[in-house]
């Protein structure tokens, strides 16, 4: 390197204040990360394409999974058996799916040992943590609105737009179905969002994706657990699993909302809880590794 | 290190916490006997209608089954589980009411306030049903799934059916001094079984055996002592409370 | 008006647990002075520029960079600051312009050509399009020169970046920082190496266990130091030692076990000490007495010698 240096007898380079970055800037340095990961395009492409197989699957199966609502119907009917999906998902597809990012989105500085690199820069602890929350936050929903619209268009695809029989015993015309079955998979964005902010915190308190990634997976399979236990009922609303099940108050007859409302304000109180505490573990960290 | 002493202290506290809620609301289920009843003949009277269309039977309307129900777990008449029993009555002149009045549906209740109900099949059929163009189809009201709004009314419906007396003896065994037993069940119901049954051997009053069972419960009853050689015994059943058949006759075996 | 220090640390500490890292320590540097922070592994100098960098706070102690603080100015304290901490740190699965574009994002974007020019400096220009990855030890420290050139910076703040080189990428980076140094940069360097300091740096402040051993200009640091060594081997070496007695300025004793010299293993033979013109009239004498020297070698510079006692290291050769 001694050979071909050009360096100028002057200053190498015109001394001058970097300029502050803005949020958008730091956002789009996230994004070009991410975007160059290949468990992001894993993700992604499971999203996509997952849903087909495992509609074709389920719908070829000689009994129905009647034990699952709408598992009766999974087998002749593509709405009920892109809502037997949905369902399976919530439990552990979800929240696995989202860590994968939101739950390494901190924790891979730590692995890089890059902390002290983009600390030393011009932009801030809380600009770095904004960035990355949103970053992870919308690669969940997007990796959600993904999986819902395949999963729809296959299940509908492979089972067909019959008429489907509601929560209430009701008989729903297929295109009022189609409208539900979609709102139905929107109402999974809040808990979605729920555990993206609590991969968040663990990959922030872990500083390991290890644990970052699979943590969310145990937590949310521990809490469907502990909400389908008889007794222990008057935890249901605190648990960030239960959001997941709202949408049956959409399919059924009278439609009933309120546990949709009371799941956004435990997914509200989950995500403001855990993002607090994350933001204050990196804010008060000492760098001392990396 | 510590860093994790802490965190297993905090994740201590918040278990700690939650369960202490949990305790003191004492479960806190949404799954109440009445919200069963309102939703069970709601979600029933959508499925039954759908069966009258597919099998062709005219002027069968949610709202023309009139349909009732009393819900029953066998203990609290709180929270999900398999035990669930809900006793319905509806009205289809094509498909009366058996003799007691109402049919019993079993109910498979989950804590997200779904369930599963499975139908009597004596009035509504097996699972799959010939529609009117003569095709084997699926019976939508043999077992179906519903879901019940947690913040729905939890007033009692007030709804109550006598309970069902079953004779479950077939054969009356006496002892060597001429006595024998019958076993007797109350079901599912308001007030249990009260009242007696009269024993008649071939046309001789023997006397009669008072009853008084709570709901759900078997009980042994003693018969009056048969004479030798008698052959079969008629049992006449009267109730103050509960109903059920109003005789049987027996054999008398040994 | 007096002039602003480019950096001005004020009895900063910093503790880890039982352990003082840092104790106590005061660092000034003007700009456009080249800066030394010497010490042995574990004095505490890393632990001082990660406070430098905000990356960990201070116990105790006020940290001003060109007048600015971590608690009035946040990270604008950094405006017009650069380096990096130890080995920088890159993602591999980015190649190395990459990593520079996107950390030109986080310094508010660099103006057009910047990222070329800075990855000629450091000669990656022909390797910045391979993964960091893929990159030798001594690419990704040039990479990290190259990151922290990006900002276009009035102090660089360099910690041991020769550190964990072989003798060529050393020899390297010790001429890159010695060509940045000369650009009129104010550059605050780590080392644990004197050579490395001595040759560029104007003041030195020598760290050891957390405290400030020495603290001063290079000059003031040469007068302090003893005189140089060497190592003598004849063919007498009785004989040699007793024509010393005719030079009072110098020193000869029997070498101790365990001093080599290159080619010679635990040569058996004499130091002497002295200044430079004394050694060199005895070392006159005993070969005109017709003494056969067989080694003749410098065996230690004075300020590594001051920089060992300071430090209490043992002396090694
Ligand atoms: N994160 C840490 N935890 C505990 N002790 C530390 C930590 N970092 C540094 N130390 C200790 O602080 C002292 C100074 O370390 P350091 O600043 O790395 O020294 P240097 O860079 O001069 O080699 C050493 O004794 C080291 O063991
Ligand atoms: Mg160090």
């Amino acid at each position: 390197m001694t050979a071909t240096s050009t360096l100028p007898t002057t200053a190498p380079v015109k001394a001058g204040t970097p300029g502050r970055p803005g949020l958008g800037a730091t956002i789009r340095w996230e994004l070009r990360k991410l975007r160059a990961q290949h468990r992001t395009k894993a993700v992604l492409l499971g999203a996509l394409l997952g849903p087909v197989p495992i509609a074709l699957v389920i719908h070829a199966q000689g009994r129905p999974p009647k034990d699952t609502l709408f598992g009766r119907y999974a087998t002749t009917n593509g709405f009920a058996l892109s809502l037997l999906i949905l369902g399976f998902a919530a439990q552990w597809v979800l929240p696995l799916l989202i860590a994968v990012v939101a739950g390494d989105i901190f924790s891979s500085e730590d692995t890089h040992g890059t902390w002290k690199t983009v600390l030393t820069r011009s932009a801030s602890r809380a600009q770095l943590f904004t960035a990355k929350t949103v970053t992870a936050v919308g690669f969940a929903v997007l990796t959600l609105l993904v999986l819902s619209a395949s999963t729809i268009a296959s299940s509908v695809l492979v089972g067909g737009h019959q008429a489907l029989t509601g929560l209430g015993g009701q008989l729903i015309a297929p295109s009022t179905a189609l409208k539900l079955v979609g709102a139905s998979w929107l109402t999974t964005i809040p808990p979605t969002i729920g555990f993206a902010c609590l991969a968040i915190l663990l990959s922030v308190w872990s500083r390991s994706s290890a644990v970052g990634i699979a943590a969310p997976v145990v937590i949310g399979m521990v809490m469907q657990l502990v909400g389908a236990m008889g007794g222990v009922e008057a935890l249901r609303p605190f648990l960030l699993t239960t959001p997941y099940e709202a949408w049956h108050g959409l399919l059924s007859a009278p439609r009933f909302t309120g546990p949709l409302v009371e799941g956004l304000l435990t997914t509200g109180a989950w995500a403001a809880v855990t993002l607090a505490v994350s933001f204050a573990l990196l804010r008060r960290r000492d760098i001392t590794g990396g | 290190m510590r860093r994790s002493i802490i965190t297993a202290a905090v994740v201590l506290l918040v278990l700690a916490g939650l369960g202490s809620v949990a305790v003191a609301t004492g479960g806190g289920s949404t799954v109440t006997s009445a919200r069963l009843e309102r939703s069970l003949t709601a979600s029933f009277s959508q499925v039954y209608s759908q069966q009258a269309r597919l099998l062709g039977h005219r002027g069968v309307t949610p709202a023309s089954l009139h349909a009732k129900a009393m819900c029953d777990n066998g203990g609290s008449n709180v929270g999900p589980g398999s035990s669930w029993n809900c006793l319905m009555s509806f009205h289809d002149p094509s498909n009366p009411m058996p003799t007691t009045g109402y049919g019993k549906f079993e109910l498979n209740v989950h804590s997200n306030d779904c369930y599963t109900a499975g139908s009597p099949s004596t009035l509504v059929g097996f699972q799959t049903i010939t529609d009117k163009q003569g095709r084997t189809v699926n019976n939508p009201a043999y077992e179906f799934d519903a879901c019940f709004d947690p913040g729905s009314s939890n007033e009692p419906t007030g709804v109550t059916f006598p309970s069902a007396l079953t004779i479950t003896t077939t054969a009356l065994t006496p002892d060597p001094q001429g006595r024998a037993t019958v076993a007797a069940l109350c079901g599912t119901g308001a007030d249990g079984c009260v009242g007696s049954i009269e024993v008649t051997t071939h046309g001789k009053k023997l006397g009669s055996v008072p009853f008084h069972l709570a709901e759900n419960e078997t009980a042994k009853l003693t018969l009056p002592q048969l004479p030798p050689g008698t052959k079969e015994a008629d049992l006449a059943v009267t109730y103050q409370q509960g109903v059920g058949s109003s005789g049987t006759t027996l054999p008398v075996q040994g | 008006m007096t002039t602003q220090l480019a950096v001005d640390a004020v009895g900063v500490t910093k503790a880890f647990g039982q352990v003082r890292a840092v104790d106590d320590v005061t660092i000034q540097v003007a700009p456009g002075e080249v800066y030394g922070v010497l010490g042995p592994n574990g004095a505490g100098k890393t632990t001082f520029l990660r406070m430098l960098f905000g990356l960990i706070r201070p116990d105790a102690g006020t940290i001003r960079v060109f007048d600015k603080s971590w608690d009035s100015d946040g990270v604008g304290v950094l405006d017009g600051v650069a380096g990096f901490i130890e080995s920088p740190g890159f993602y591999p699965y980015l190649t190395g312009r990459q990593n520079l574009e996107g950390l030109a994002l986080l310094d508010g974007g660099a103006r057009p050509g910047l990222v070329e020019e800075v990855l000629e400096v450091v000669d990656l220009t022909d390797r910045a399009d391979r993964k960091v990855g893929g990159y030798s030890y001594g690419m990704r420290q040039r990479l990290g020169v190259a990151a922290s050139l990006l900002r276009e910076p009035r102090l660089l703040v360099l910690d041991e970046p020769a550190n964990g080189l072989d003798p060529a990428g050393i020899r390297d980076m010790r001429a890159l920082v010695k060509r940045l140094a000369a650009s009129g940069l104010t550059v605050l360097l780590s080392s644990h190496n004197m050579d490395e300091v001595e040759e560029i740096c104007d003041n030195v402040t020598i760290m050891n266990r957390g405290g400030v051993a020495y603290h001063g200009s290079i000059t003031d640091l040469r007068a302090m130091a003893p005189d140089p060594g060497h190592l003598l081997d004849t063919n007498d070496n009785a004989g040699a030692r007793a024509l010393a007695a005719d030079h009072p300025g110098i020193e000869v004793e029997r070498a101790e076990d365990g001093l080599t010299v290159v080619g010679q293993e635990a040569a058996d033979g004499l130091t002497v000490v002295g200044q430079e013109a004394a050694v060199a009239a005895y070392v006159a004498d005993v070969v005109r007495s017709g003494i056969v020297l067989r080694v003749f070698t410098p065996t230690r510079t004075p300020l590594e010698a001051l920089f060992f006692m300071l430090t209490d290291q043992e002396v090694a050769a």
